[in-house]
């Protein structure tokens, strides 16, 4: 692949490591090794480590290039990762997402070790969720190993794995809260404050956080006089800290929607009609991608996701998600991607310049919205206007199915009885008035016996 | 908040040495034990087809 070098651009999150760094070509991700980290990057490839991660789908593969896109002097190597469909991040995976982005960084960590190396850093910003299942992206994550040192990342793998999921466990707030004030991870001290005396009964929690907190207090510099460390005692760490995270992200964070469909007076011939309808539209759409807003337990990703088209399920709801994902893991769907998003709190651009870690809506990508069961919430439960809700699905997405409850609709006078309605516009004329500017609509039907509409529109340019 | 400020200057990796060695030999003790009490057990009472944690890997694909 031939590739001008004027469009060469480093990503802006990747600064931190000297060994390389990610850059677009022609829109395409690619990762420079640098010369400094040429020896340990061959080691990776002849040692039989990177055949063993990505046999066993734990690391993204690559090809190389060689060619130097980026016209840095240090240039050793271009290579060409398989790309990841869609970037997430920490703060916006359920518990479960977390603790199997720990537990493939452990399990890498001890392949790594088989083939004399380990990780330098343990974050799960190295880790992506692709076809269904965690992977490891940060190729130049390995170091050489020395026997006599311990793992220089325990301390980050504790801040940015371990001690999320175990506030998750004793505190019910779910851990992506955490990492979204704690971006970086949380500290043994912070984690200390906020978990509850019962906790400390626990030996893997007093070992990893108490007594990391009480040691942290003492002058650690002097490493000179620390015994040396031995393979056998990183293993041992290693299988503890695994041991811990298999028992964590284990249930939900408590629900609002986790019963929606279930509990719903109108229920199960309400769910297949609209089913029926909504299989009916997706007929007339050829959309590869697809972003289900508000996805609740997923019933509707599911569909969307039949015929192998990939979809992200968001929902602002943790228990959902949590479900969602532990069902995809389950049943091995492998295009459905589960992710924590409010839409009216969504991921926010941040890290350094705000640039690092772009926010959620500069990184959707998708040919198709669904917006079912969603819009009254925004518009009544959150006062926002039909027309920002128009022009905000128009900025998603070139097609659009969204369901619109009218006024008399069970759910939205529940969100209308303790409350003025002060919403004269919030009427089927009112909702097309709106849409009208952005969309066309192809297609509009009601779901028999209800008071609840489907729409499917095309984006106006 | 001194001892905060100490580790602003210290690099992720930093300050994790001596709680590793700590936690290291505590978990060597842990699982000598733990070793010797599975024989006793297994020498009693056949053993079950377990992992490590007393659990069924359900992340075996990881």
């Amino acid at each position: 692949m031939k590739m001008p070098m004027e469009t060469s651009k480093r990503v802006a999150g990747s600064y931190k490591d000297p060994s390389g760094f990610v850059f677009l070509a022609n829109n395409v991700i690619c990762r420079q090794v640098n010369q400094r980290y040429a020896a340990t990057y061959e080691h990776l490839m002849s040692s039989g480590l990177y055949t063993a991660l990505t046999a066993a789908h734990r690391l993204v593969p690559h090809s190389e290039l060689n060619e130097n896109l980026t016209n840095t002097p240090n240039w050793y190597k271009t290579l060409l990762p398989d790309p990841i469909h869609f970037i997430t991040y920490a703060y916006e995976w359920s518990g479960a997402q977390l603790r199997d982005a720990g537990i493939l960084t452990l399990r890498i960590m001890r392949t790594a070790m088989e083939h004399g190396m380990i990780l330098k850093d343990a974050t799960p910003y190295n880790v992506q969720f692709q076809n269904g299942r965690p992977v490891f992206i940060d190729t130049l994550s390995f170091e050489m190993y020395d026997e006599s040192k311990p793992w220089i990342a325990y301390r980050q793998f504790c801040e940015t794995f371990l001690f999320p999921l175990l506030l998750e466990r004793y505190t019910k707030v779910s851990s992506h809260h955490w990492l979204r004030m704690h971006p970086d991870g949380i500290s043994a001290a912070d984690t200390a404050n906020l978990l509850p005396f019962k906790s400390k009964l626990n030996a893997g929690v007093w070992l990893h956080v108490f007594l990391q907190r009480s040691v942290a207090q003492k002058n650690d510099s002097d490493k000179s006089k620390a015994k040396p460390f031995s393979r056998q005692k990183l293993l041992n760490l290693l299988q503890h800290l695994e041991n811990i995270l298999l028992k964590s992200g284990k249930s939900a964070t408590g629900t609002t929607w986790g019963n929606y469909y279930e509990e719903t007076i109108i229920g199960q011939a309400y769910l297949q009609a609209k089913e029926k309808i909504f299989r009916q539209m997706l007929q007339s759409t050829e959309a590869l991608t697809a972003l289900d807003l508000g996805a609740n337990n997923g019933h509707f990703s599911r569909i969307l996701a039949e015929g192998n088209r990939q979809v992200i399920a968001a929902d602002f709801d943790e228990a959902c998600i949590h479900h969602l994902y532990s069902y995809t893991r389950k049943e091995k769907i492998k295009n459905i991607l589960p992710l924590i998003q409010d839409i009216v709190h969504p991921s926010s651009s941040i890290g350094f310049n705000n640039t690092e870690r772009p926010a959620f809506h500069q990184r959707i990508r998708t040919e198709l919205v669904a917006a079912l069961a969603l819009i009254h919430h925004l518009a009544i439960g959150k006062n926002i206007p039909l027309p920002d809700i128009a022009a905000y699905l128009h900025g998603i997405a070139p097609q659009l199915i969204i369901e619109f409850p009218e006024k008399n609709d069970e759910k939205v006078q529940l969100l209308l009885s303790n409350r003025e309605d002060i919403f004269p516009d919030y009427s089927e004329a009112g909702f097309e008035a709106a849409f009208e500017p952005y969309f066309d609509t192809i297609t509009k039907v009601r779901i028999p016996d209800t008071s609840r509409i489907l729409y499917f529109m095309n984006r106006k340019n | 908040m001194i001892i905060q400020s100490i580790f602003l200057y210290l690099d992720p990796g930093s300050g994790s040495y001596l709680i590793q060695a700590i936690i290291a030999a505590v978990l060597g003790a842990l699982f000598y034990f733990k070793n010797i009490w599975w024989r006793i057990k297994s020498f009693f009472f056949k053993p079950t087809k377990k992992d490590s944690t007393g659990n069924e890997d359900a992340h075996g694909d990881i």
